[in-house]
């Protein structure tokens, strides 16, 4: 039986924009593995369909796109998707991601207490830094790329069967190349590496680091 | 962030602030996002993103005095 794997994009700003276009990579990967993939892209990026699809289709993997704050993360146009206290007992046997802000300090650990398998995000604010002379094709944005891809690498490892621990060091790893990158290479932009700095140390990932998606 | 704000500390911040490239802007999470100048601005006028930007310089600073960051 293939794995499910739930993922919101809202694009309101230039942040979520960017967030939706590289996460879109992951979709690829996810399809080509034989996913079932549930994409909530703009408009469905809201909290009725977000708790209708996990209802329906128990994903095992969620990713969550968007502004956030210590306790909760939002969809499109800011509108409020999860928050502790009131639906994250959603999250239950779940492994999410969650590239936003600060949710990982008190929505991820309440999360865990409500049965998510485990919860992997930022304790504090998800900075990047882009070119928009590039915002037609983010994918191009060397800049944003440092950033960018080491986030996509801790699902993409997932999705290819690696454990979270496994995803997690990955993705670490990938900020750390960045961060050295940008600090010592004038190709590179070194104004980023305060900020990926920054995200390395508020990567955090809570519960159960042996999961998997794939059983 | 306890550390007092004084008016060295932001002098250094905007010291370093101005070496970033015109051609690039920095998203920082629900505060949005910024140009180098508004970013100085905000450190200049002690405003949240201000204090934000701040409490990561310094952090970033003592990390790399610490030889954390290599």
């Amino acid at each position: 039986m293939s794995s499910t794997y739930l993922i919101t994009r809202p694009e309101h700003d230039d942040t979520t924009y960017y967030l939706s276009i590289w996460s879109k990579e992951t979709i690829k990967l996810a399809e080509e593995r034989d996913f079932k993939v549930l994409d909530l892209y703009r408009e469905k990026a809201n909290k009725k369909e977000f708790e209708e699809k996990i209802k329906k289709f128990s994903p095992k993997l969620v990713m969550l796109n968007g502004h956030g704050n210590f306790d909760l993360v939002t969809g499109h146009k800011n509108e409020i998707i999860v928050k502790a206290g009131i639906n994250e007992g959603l999250l239950k046997s779940k492994i999410i991601y969650a590239l936003s802000c600060k949710s990982a300090k008190i929505l991820g650990p309440k999360s865990i207490e409500a049965g998510a398998l485990n919860y992997t995000g930022y304790e504090d604010d998800f900075i990047f830094v882009y070119e928009p002379e590039q915002f037609s094709r983010p994918l191009s944005d060397k800049t944003a790329e440092l950033f960018l891809s080491p986030s996509n690498l801790f699902i993409e490892s997932l999705i290819k069967g690696n454990s979270v621990k496994e995803a997690f060091e990955k993705s670490r790893t990938a900020l750390k190349k960045s961060l050295s990158k940008a600090v010592s290479t004038l190709e590179s932009d070194p104004t980023a590496a305060r900020f990926l700095w920054w995200n390395l140390i508020n990567f955090k990932s809570h519960g159960d680091i042996g999961a998997q998606v794939l059983d | 962030m306890s550390e007092e704000i004084t008016e060295e500390i932001k002098e250094l911040v905007i010291a370093r602030l101005e070496a970033i490239p015109p051609n690039k802007k920095i998203s920082v999470g629900n505060y949005g996002e910024f140009t180098k100048d508004e970013l100085i601005e905000g450190v200049k006028s002690e405003s949240e993103i201000g204090k934000k930007i701040i409490e990561i310089e310094m952090g970033f600073l003592r990390a790399m005095k610490q030889g954390i960051i290599k």
